[in-house]
């Protein structure tokens, strides 16, 4: 489709192109203005981000926030159990999905069906609606206050499997057939032939599941109780929502609440740009279940 | 035995997938359907009860009033998050500007990205009534006296409908672009040889072929309308909690915060079969298995 799409000459036209360009302009707006102000209350210092008034830019400059809100409110812990989390439940819904793709592309593997369908079901089994009986498992496996419980919690799923799957069968399977005939193991063809060439495969399942992981909001509300074992998403809460309940014995600030707020979105912001460029094939590739 | 040691090896790459599913989403399914009709303690002995713990929980007010707020606030966000990213959708085609496209569609999508926590801390500090961003405004430029949003009755409901749209927006409008996208540009051509107007396009060409997408949207979406727990949490307040706590809001506080095990399993499968019940309405009603 080129520039010739429609007749812009018009007045109508252009009074259409007008209101068009403003609509989606305004909407931006409501998304940019909040930003801004996050921003500037987090690096104003404590007495200007209480004043009301509407800052768009930090007056006066001061990084007092992010010094208080990691060192005496200590965030620094539960980003690091965040982080923890994240890398090595990432790192393990990555290696398992694949290996289970891996094996859903043989062809000729009896009893393929019934996994497929296994699968399928799990996905159709509402997660949130067994949180009493997870908890339930997970206190029976002497899992609650751990870290390893947050990691396992959607440490597969049947959607990454799928889309593993469906990266791998783009890769020809007579591929790996003349390396099998050339003696390579099983785990050889799987690692030097498809973890290769299915990367962008990998790369979305793994940017999925950062996002996702980095967000959890649930599981660790259910599993954890610990406060040294807490994640970020959790201290945020309590810190922004639950003002009454926090024991500290100062106030905290806006500046200090927008500076944890700032911390917390940095690495979705990171990791934005990799998502939007893997987001539409991981879609589209999801949505194709055989 | 030929076989086996030819597909051995999958079966034992199998097998760790397997297993954990078996551990947490078949055996918790199974537990929960065996909790919900017992009279569950942590500890001791756990004798069957029939239906009571049903019955329990159909006769609280308080789960029917969550009952209502959910089918409120989940179909409010049903509905919003449907027509809401469908018409940006439509207006971002229009657009022909690329850059300003790009960075619409860039900008729009950030939202998604961010947890609830963040969105929900940033709502309630925007729309809180002394020094929240939006009140300040309105009363610049309205000279509107301040409004609690988020502790009053006949706002609560709108900020969690409206705010949960707001943030899926850019996510459901790259489904309907890509949708638009693939339309066969040769319809347009026709239509244009026909003498049809940019509006008669939109409404005779990019809508009509937009169905299926929007079916897949429709039903997508549906599945969120009961899973609604992180937004109300994160936003909830004593002062709105009988407006908008929701289905597995009851369930996370009967069952964690007061440890009625029993009712809040029971609780669980009203919401499993909610779940099916619509689904399958929904099913019906944009004849999703006719396309």
């Amino acid at each position: 489709m080129g520039i010739d799409r429609y007749d812009r000459m018009g007045w109508k036209n252009k009074t259409f192109d007008a209101l068009n360009y403003a609509f989606l302009l305004l909407l931006m707006l409501t998304m940019i203005v909040p930003f801004v102000n996050v921003v500037s209350l987090a690096f104003s210092s404590g007495l200007a981000s209480m004043r009301p008034e509407m800052i768009l830019f930090p007056k006066p400059f001061s990084t007092e926030g992010f010094r208080i809100v990691w060192q005496s409110l200590d965030l620094w812990r539960p980003f690091m159990n965040s982080a923890v989390v994240t890398v090595c439940g990432t790192a393990a819904h990555v290696l398992l999905s694949s290996l289970a793709g891996y094996v859903l592309i043989q062809p000729h593997l009896p009893g393929r069906k019934p996994m497929v369908s296994f699968l399928l079901l799990t996905m159709m089994i509402p997660q949130d609606a067994i949180m009493i009986p997870l908890y339930l498992v997970n206190k029976d496996l002497h899992l609650l206050d751990k870290l390893g419980s947050l990691v396992l919690s959607g440490m597969v799923s049947g959607f990454s499997i799928l889309l593993m799957r469906n990266f791998f069968a783009s890769v020809p399977y007579e591929m790996s057939e003349s390396a099998q005939i050339d003696g390579a193991g099983t785990m050889r063809i799987f690692i030097t032939m498809y973890m290769r060439l299915a990367k962008t495969g990998l790369a979305t399942v793994a940017l999925f599941e950062f996002v996702s992981r980095w967000n959890m909001l649930t599981a660790p509300v259910l599993l954890i109780n610990d406060p040294a074992k807490t994640t970020l998403q959790v201290a945020l809460k309590s810190m922004i929502v639950d003002t009454s309940s926090t024991s500290s014995s100062f106030l905290i600030t806006t500046n200090v609440r927008m500076a944890g707020v700032l911390i917390t979105m940095i690495p979705l912001l990171a990791v934005y740009p990799f998502v939007q460029r893997y987001f539409m094939k991981g879609i589209f590739l999801g949505a194709n279940k055989e | 035995m030929k076989t086996l040691k030819k597909y051995g090896p999958f079966y034992l790459l199998m097998l760790p997938v397997a297993i954990y599913f078996i551990l947490f989403s078949y055996y918790p399914l199974v537990k929960g359907l065996q909790t919900s009709f017992q009279d569950y303690k942590l500890m001791g002995a756990r004798p069957y009860v029939g239906f009571a713990n049903y019955e329990t929980v159909g006769h609280d007010p308080t789960f029917w009033n969550a009952f209502w707020n959910t089918l409120i606030i989940g179909g409010g966000i049903w509905i919003g998050g449907f027509f809401a990213p469908l018409i940006v959708a439509l207006s971002l085609n229009e657009v022909l500007h690329r850059p300003f496209k790009k960075a619409a569609q860039l900008i729009l999508y950030v939202p998604h990205l961010l947890s609830w926590v963040v969105i929900g801390g940033v709502c309630i500090f925007l729309l809180s009534p002394d020094t929240g961003f939006v009140n300040l405004l309105l009363g610049k430029l309205l000279g509107l006296k301040p409004i609690n949003f988020l502790a009053e009755d006949s706002w609560a409901r709108g900020i969690m409908i409206g705010s949960a749209v707001w943030k899926d927006m850019g996510y459901n409008c790259i489904l309907f672009l890509a949708g638009i996208v693939a339309i066969n540009p040769s319809l347009y051509e026709a239509a244009r040889m026909d003498g049809a107007t940019r509006w008669q396009q939109l409404l005779y060409v990019t809508l009509p072929q937009l169905a299926n997408t929007m079916k897949v949207i429709l039903l997508l979406n549906t599945l969120g309308i009961l899973r609604i727990f992180d937004q109300i949490f994160v936003m909830r307040n004593p002062a709105i909690a009988g407006k908008v706590d929701v289905l597995m809001m009851y369930t996370f506080q009967k069952g964690i915060m007061e440890i009625r095990i029993g009712p809040a399993a029971a609780a669980s499968f009203y919401v499993v079969l909610l779940t099916l019940l619509l689904t399958v309405a929904v099913r019906k009603m944009t004849r999703f298995d006719e396309v």
